[in-house]
């Protein structure tokens, strides 16, 4: 276990397409990140799952490395952050936000499949990594912010805040 | 510089309620995904964007205060947001690149 105090800088900047599907046969929702000029609206059929395109927003990836020790934490399992607006004492993330009171911020990472069906989510050590870097940027006010995984969330579907995203950015009319 | 320098220099119009606090440097973005990659703690961001994900990007980095060019003004529940963030919002008639000639000439880096 590192005993270093990490100082984190973000690195691996990739610009591109945060990719929303969803499955029309089980109503499951997907989403990866696109670096391709044009983000891909194809349907396909993968497994019992037939895939639509939802939505695709401009977005950006990166991961963190500590200047001091060099650790590099890979984000790559995240799609985006959400600050979370919830106050539902029935869900994890709305106790958490009661619990702390206004000055922290909570923020969901979110992974790439809402149903969580696999067990996967955003890593320990990713969230615990955005925690702290994000709190090492705060210089002004008497505040914090705390990640916390979208598995955390009672249904993420249903799940109330806003999504750091460029909504629009890439829809045609 | 003192958020209220900046106000009185370049004639902003308050959009929130707002503490002085000393700004560091500015950062213009329409992006919310570049502003959380760009942006620094405690800056000014310019910017044309009124989108509710645009406090919650600069909350995440700890802007100072943002500033909408062109009279741009957010939604009652954006200004709402804010103030709950504590994010000082401020609009300005002039466009984008006018306010940051603004900025440039009062020392801003």
């Amino acid at each position: 276990m590192s005993t270093c105090a990490h100082s984190w800088s973000m690195t691996g900047i990739r610009s591109g397409y945060l990719v929303v599907e969803g499955c029309y046969h089980c109503g499951a929702r997907s989403s990866f990140f696109s670096t391709e000029p044009v983000a891909p609206v194809d349907e396909y059929r993968e497994g019992a799952h037939f895939w639509e395109h939802l939505a695709g927003y401009q977005a950006v990836t990166f991961d963190l490395r500590c200047d001091s020790c060099g650790e590099t934490i890979d984000l790559s399992d995240m799609m985006g952050l959400m600050l979370s607006t919830c106050d539902d004492p029935g869900c994890e993330v709305g106790r958490l936000s009661l619990e702390l009171g206004k000055k922290t911020s909570i923020y969901v990472a979110l992974c790439a499949d809402s149903s969580h069906a696999g067990g996967a989510c955003v890593s320990d050590a990713g969230v615990k990594a955005l925690t702290e870097y994000f709190n090492q940027r705060l210089h002004s006010r008497r505040r914090s912010i705390v990640v916390v995984p979208c598995k955390m969330c009672d249904r993420i579907d249903r799940c109330t805040g806003i999504v750091i995203a460029d909504t629009g950015l890439t829809d045609f009319y | 510089m003192k958020i209220s320098e900046v106000v009185n220099k370049t004639g902003l119009e308050a959009l929130t309620s707002w503490d002085d606090e000393e700004l560091t440097g500015v950062y213009i973005s329409d992006m919310v995904s570049d502003i959380i990659t760009g942006a620094t703690g405690c800056g000014l961001l310019l910017t044309l964007q009124t989108h509710k994900s645009l406090i919650a990007a600069a909350n995440l980095v700890d802007v100072g205060a943002v500033v909408f060019a062109r009279d741009k003004r957010p939604a009652a529940d954006v200004v709402e947001l804010a103030e709950k963030a504590g994010i000082a919002l401020f609009s300005t008639p002039v466009d984008t690149w006018s306010y940051a000639a603004k900025l440039f000439e009062l020392g801003m880096r």
